[in-house]
């Protein structure tokens, strides 16, 4: 939401925004994620500052591992590597995220699944990043019957509560990890969409638009080469965000039993896996919801960064 | 008036599309759907379950049959391990939800609205730093890790509030069907407070600087009443609409919260009919919670104008 106003008039500025605001609940959620600390203006001045390099060195590490899993020296995921006895033991200097109900490592098997997790959080919003921007772009540019028609299916997404409509998704296509994609490319599109909408629609007022469409500029290349670029900083800032939303809601489709299958490692699926636990060895939930804990806050951080960098205008959004 | 006409017509639309999709849902299934619903019956048992869901007839009618069916609240059996009409399970779990929705909506504001309001007074000061870094740190905390964390500690070691619940229905007892609700509701409804904060924080410091405030100061009329009586009220329109808007993000909540807790609402149940693949009723309750939700969203966009008449004038203008 805005930052704090310096000024009356700037003040007067936002007030009338926040009245334009449309009731729409993804933008808002999303929206107020990037409330962010207020350190955001002074970043602007020095460079990235200390907390987003934490952030970085944080994804690189969670990143880094999930790529090289298999080289990694970790025990298998999914095969037993504890002594029958050491099941459901804490951490240990062996197991440092402690053994699970089945003897497996929980270390591992987090690290196995940030593959999973992380596939799916990026290429879900990698593909709703694709369809939502370009169907954006159109719906902003085009404002009659084509715009129109590129919003509807969006808006008809929207009117799903977002995990419902990818819950649904899964549990009738099936719980294979691209169906679980696919679900939630369905349930980021559309936020990614309006974001781009909304930004397109304020460049395309704007004078070099104009110019370049007096020189006779086809409409193609003024979407791509005039439009798209002051688009992109606004959309890659929320697709952070959105990489955080859809960890998030791996998550919660495994706990309500539509996720990714039990027998492929995710985040999701370790929580489940420790869920029956939680009295004698609550360390199987604990550490995967750790982990997406500070993922989750280091992207959040991050697209606040993003979005302070590029002066990306919350109000036009 | 002629708005609002359009607007009913749009949400009999949206319903309709929204059922339809529902209705679809079903035929995404790869396979034969009587397969999975009873797996171990004869054959008999089969062809008679599929007339009775009408699947030998036209696509079209077939969805006549389901909405008609839908709209005087026949939503279909279970079918294993009993045939029982999912309507009965419907009427035990939706209270529960609901309320778990109602009660975390309600913390939330209880610590949303102070918070905005002092944060947004003191805003720049370091208390204002603090708790704009820790609603920083609660948004990305997600409900289900928070829920987690609370029935390992409170629920599971220090053994202050039950997680396995039997939980007793409101009217009957309500202190005890308030512990059960007490670390869901926290779990459901903390990330919501800083949402709700922010937003209100920052449509506080925009009102503060508008002339009527400093007209309410200089008549000397205590800081707590401007704040309170005169600030509050115009800056408090998002956050309602957002408050209303945002029961999208609570149901989705609802469900996942209530799995960890064992809560017997709609998240156990779709779980449940997941799980028995009991398909009939995973599409009765997409098909509710999404007509709760558009109806929810039209009459928040009704409210919202109705709050706000500069929302009016500013669409007739448009």
């Amino acid at each position: 939401m805005p930052e704090q106003p310096h000024s009356p008039a700037e003040s007067i500025l936002i007030d009338e925004e926040t009245v334009g605001l449309e009731p729409d609940s993804s933008a808002i959620q999303i929206g107020a994620i990037e409330g962010g600390p207020e350190v955001a203006r002074e970043r602007r001045r020095k460079g990235l500052g200390f907390g987003a390099w934490i952030a970085i060195i944080w994804l690189t590490l969670i990143v880094g591992s999930a790529v090289l899993a298999p080289v990694l020296p970790i025990p298998d995921p999914v095969a037993d590597s504890a002594p029958a006895a050491d099941y459901k033991s804490g951490p240990s200097v062996d197991h440092p995220f402690g053994v699970d109900t089945t003897g497996l490592d929980v270390f591992s098997r987090v690290i196995w699944g940030a593959r999973n997790s992380l596939f799916i959080g990026t290429v879900s919003v990698v593909l709703g990043f694709l369809v939502g921007g370009a169907c954006g772009i159109i719906g902003g540019y085009f404002k009659g019957r084509i715009g129109g028609l590129v919003g509807v299916p969006m808006d008809i997404a929207l009117a799903f509560p977002p995990l419902v409509l990818a819950l649904a998704v899964v549990t009738f296509l099936g719980r294979s990890v691209s169906n679980v994609t696919i679900a939630l490319a369905i349930v980021s599109a559309p936020i990614l969409y309006r974001i781009a909408r909304a930004s397109t629609l304020s460049w395309s007022e704007r004078e070099f638009v104009l110019a370049c469409r007096a020189q006779g500029g086809k409409h193609f290349r003024i979407m791509t080469r005039e439009i798209l670029p002051n688009v992109l900083p606004a959309m890659f800032s929320i697709a952070l965000l959105g990489i955080a939303v859809v960890i998030v809601a791996e998550g919660g489709l495994a706990i309500i039993g539509a996720g990714v299958k039990p027998d492929v490692v995710t985040w999701g699926n370790i929580i489940v896996s420790g869920q029956g636990e939680l009295r004698d060895a609550s360390h199987i939930a604990l550490f995967p919801s750790f982990v997406i804990f500070f993922t989750v806050l280091a992207l959040n951080y991050l697209g606040d960064v993003v979005r302070a960098k590029f002066d990306v205008r919350e109000s036009a959004l | 008036m002629r708005l609002f006409a359009v607007k009913i017509l749009r949400l009999i639309v949206v319903v309709l599309v929204v059922t339809f999709l529902s209705f679809l849902l079903i035929k995404l299934l790869p396979g034969d759907l009587v397969d999975k619903i009873i797996p171990f019956g004869t054959d008999a048992q089969k062809e008679v379950l599929r007339n009775d869901l009408g699947l030998n007839d036209n696509f079209f009618v077939q969805y006549w049959h389901w909405l008609s069916g839908f709209v005087v609240g026949d939503f279909g059996n279970y079918y294993l391990p009993n045939a029982t009409p999912v309507s009965d399970s419907l009427g035990t779990a939706l209270p529960i939800s609901l309320e778990l929705m109602l009660y975390a909506q309600i913390l939330s504001l209880a610590f949303a609205i102070p918070f905005g309001i002092a944060t947004a007074y003191k805003a720049g000061t370091r208390f204002d730093a603090i708790s704009n870094t820790v609603a920083f740190g609660l948004l990305a905390l997600p409900n289900f890790v928070l829920a987690i964390l609370l029935a390992i500690y409170v629920g599971a070691k220090w053994q202050i509030l039950p997680t396995q619940s039997n939980i007793a229905p409101f009217p009957l007892n309500p202190l005890d069907n308030w512990r059960y609700m007490l670390m869901p509701t926290i779990a459901l409804g903390v990330g919501q407070i800083a949402i709700y904060m922010r937003l209100l924080r920052s449509d506080m410091i925009a009102t503060l600087q508008e002339d009527f405030i400093t007209t309410a100061k200089s008549k000397g009329i205590p800081t707590r009443r401007v704040l309170l009586s005169h600030a509050l009220r115009p800056s408090s329109l998002t956050l309602l609409t957002v408050a209303g808007l945002n029961v999208g993000a609570l149901i989705g909540g609802a469900l996942v919260v209530e799995r960890i807790f064992g809560l017997p609402g709609l998240g156990s149940k779709l779980t449940e009919a997941i799980f028995r693949q009991q398909y009939v009723a995973v599409q009765t309750y997409v098909a509710i919670i999404a007509v709760f939700y558009v109806v929810l969203n039209f009459l928040v966009d009704i409210l919202y104008s109705v709050l706000d008449p500069r929302i009016r004038h500013a669409r007739a203008t448009a």
